[in-house]
């Protein structure tokens, strides 16, 4: 074989070698220029996955922080009012019990016998009260004929507890009672005067 | 509310069991509320089951122990149990009573309601239509929740409902509009360390704030069962008709309030029905049940999750079976689902709700929801079926088609029907799951869903 032919032969071989890795490249930089556009969407993909994700616990973490925030203060306001209206209902049970035993009160005492004898469907009956209305009471006792007040004082701020002869029925319509029946209504008109509820 | 009281009696006739029979009564009425005093000055509540001949039957909530026929006193209060309601109650916890139970006052009442409430005129009220999410894909996907429906979870001792219903809580809202959303939720004779999850799973998630809780406890007496549904139904109407907001109400456990109205009807000497249940009790479970809707021109609705443990899972027991015949559906927890961990372990084939043909596509979910709902359905029965004779003639005898259904089986439990208790996944999110789950299946075995959607949604090959 002469010089030529192999120079030749070399040659052809090189070009060929020289053809099928640039080819190779080729097709190696389409497929990752491919492979990229594909990362492309997906790492997009992948990305608004993570915001979203991301968006949705911080959409939890603000609604656990507001709510819990907001709960407490609104625990606290509540609390602050109760103590308000504590001391509301405390001056004005005291202005109560400090309250002269006038004409006014004698009318009073005079209608809640009326409305405990008239609930208990009696007049036969024993009537209770505290040692400031004893006076008041029994003054008003007359007009219950075989109604009798008791040795007995009662613990209360005024008003009358009245018991059936037989002892089987009681009626308390004392100043307490009915405060305390009305509390909650009560409750709601001081609340108002502080702007709740309004 | 009144300001005058009522009489007190103190010939006690006889204590049977949570009943207490008072002799020489006049003027007690039906239904009205009783302040129990014991001799040391302790004060109970009760109400009047019975008037006639000078007696009155009155069932006290707290229980009958400790209570001795001397010395003990009875008030007629002139009332009927009521329940003191404003915007305020939400947020707060109450006992099965309605009475505070964490550390703070009495709320500041709007009004004073009747907790037996009203019912509603039938021709007033509005078909429901609108969709809740609840976050939890099988339900909103397969079994849609709409407002005011009564969509009962049919339960089992020992499994996940409780988390299901605490989860549920912390993530219902009404999507597409900005009406307020709030949750009332009633725990009957639940376990103290139950009462305390649901309790702390509202405060840490931060949806405490538009709840309200009551919770009744095991340990509390069976009786106050009785009051605890209606208190927090009571709320929940003034929440939604009153204050115009979308209420979701949770009972759980109906079954335990079953149990008190068993008590209470034994200890009256009733002729028993079905398992000593009393004969009424359809009606009575109707006057929890039938107080969801929505009515004509009001903006607010309430719905109602009743949560009812079937005692020895058995569906046909009178707790469930009843409960049936009045709600719009069901929704069971599967224990075989429950027992291979899935969570939440809902058997859809046995789930069903009424009213979801109403509350969903167009203009609520979206336009292929029903659709693609029916072809998963449809597919996962399938999927059973398969199961089922892959268990005979083993995995090698099946065909291709019938492999894919076992595919779609799988996936169906894994990736739609199990979640985290802790995931709120929006109905777009399930709506995507359930197209994964159809894109299994060859498009020829696609036969329950138009071709426009196929060719919108449709991701498999």
């Amino acid at each position: 074989m002469t010089n030529s032919t192999i120079t030749a032969t070399i040659d052809k071989i090189l070009n060929q070698t020289e053809k099928s890795i640039l080819s190779d490249i080729s097709s190696e930089l389409s497929n990752s220029r491919q492979k990229l556009d594909d990362s492309v969407s997906k790492l997009e993909a992948e990305y608004d996955k993570i915001i979203a994700d991301g968006k949705k616990e911080a959409d939890k973490i603000e609604k656990q922080i507001v709510g819990g925030s907001d709960i407490e203060a609104r625990n606290k306001q509540l609390l602050a009012l109760e103590s308000s209206v504590n001391r509301v209902f405390a001056t004005a049970l005291e202005q109560i019990t400090n309250s002269d035993r006038n004409s006014d009160y004698a009318n009073l005492i005079n209608s809640l016998l009326e409305e405990s004898t008239q609930i208990l469907g009696t007049t036969e009956v024993k009537v209770f009260t505290n040692s400031k209305d004893r006076d008041t009471v029994q003054s008003a006792l007359s007009r219950f004929p075989g109604s009798e007040l008791s040795s007995e004082n009662i613990d209360c701020i005024g008003g009358v507890k009245l018991e059936s002869k037989v002892g089987s029925m009681k009626f308390d319509n004392t100043i307490d009672a009915k405060i305390d029946r009305l509390k909650p209504l009560i409750r709601k008109e001081i609340a108002s005067k502080f702007g709740v509820n309004e | 509310m009144t300001d005058k009281g009522g009489i007190q009696y103190s010939n006690i006739a006889e204590i049977k069991g949570p009943l207490v029979v008072v002799d020489d009564v006049d003027n007690a009425a039906f239904d009205e509320l009783v302040e129990i005093e014991t001799i040391e000055g302790e004060r109970r509540l009760g109400k009047v089951l019975e008037v006639g001949n000078g007696k009155a039957i009155v069932q006290v909530f707290e229980g009958t122990t400790g209570l001795s026929i001397s010395g003990t006193s009875a008030k007629f209060v002139g009332k009927v149990m009521e329940m003191p309601v404003s915007k305020d109650v939400l947020g707060r916890v109450f006992d099965g009573l309605g009475r505070p139970k964490d550390g703070l006052p009495d709320p500041i009442a709007d009004k004073f309601i009747d907790i037996n409430g009203e019912p509603m005129n039938p021709e007033q009220r509005e078909y429901p239509k609108d969709f809740i999410q609840t976050g939890v894909s099988v339900i909103d996907g397969l079994v849609t929740l709409v407002r005011g429906q009564k969509l009962p979870i049919f339960s089992g001792s020992g499994m996940s409902h409780n988390l299901l219903a605490a989860q549920i809580a912390r993530q219902a809202s009404v999507v597409g509009t900005n009406d307020d959303f709030a949750v009332v939720f009633a725990a009957i004779g639940v376990q103290y360390s139950e009462a305390e999850y649901f309790r702390k799973s509202l405060e840490e998630s931060g949806a405490l704030k538009r709840s309200v809780l009551f919770l009744n406890t095991a340990d509390d007496p069976a009786i106050e069962r009785i009051i605890t549904p209606r208190v927090a139904l009571t709320v929940a109407e003034y929440l939604a008709f009153d204050l115009g907001m979308h209420v979701l109400v949770i009972l759980t456990d109906m079954t335990n309030y079953a149990e008190a109205l068993r008590e209470i009807s034994a200890a009256r000497e009733e002729v028993p029905g079905r398992k000593g249940y009393p004969g009424y009790l359809y009606t009575d479970l109707s006057t929890i049940y039938e107080r969801a809707g929505k009515l004509n021109g009001r903006k607010g609705s309430v719905t109602q999750i009743p949560i009812l443990s079937m005692p020895s899972d058995d569906i046909t027991h009178p707790i469930p079976d009843l409960t049936g015949y009045i709600t719009e559906g069901q929704i069971v927890v599967g224990r075989d689902l429950f027992r291979q961990g899935v969570y939440p372990p809902i058997n859809i084939l046995m789930s069903l709700s009424r009213l979801m043909k109403d509350g969903i596509g167009e203009g609520s979910t979206r336009e292929d929801h029903a659709e693609v709902a029916n072809q998963v359905y449809d597919a996962y029965s399938r999927a059973q079926e398969v199961r089922a004779l892959a268990g005979i003639v083993g995995k090698a005898g099946l065909t291709e088609i019938d492999l894919k259904y076992m595919d779609v089986g799988d996936v169906f439990e894994k990736e739609f029907l199990t979640q985290a208790t802790d995931e709120n996944r929006t109905i777009e999110e399930t709506l995507a799951i359930l197209w994964k789950i159809v894109s299994k299946l060859p498009k020829n075995e696609i036969t329950k869903i138009k071709d426009k959607f196929v060719d919108k949604y449709y991701q498999g090959e």
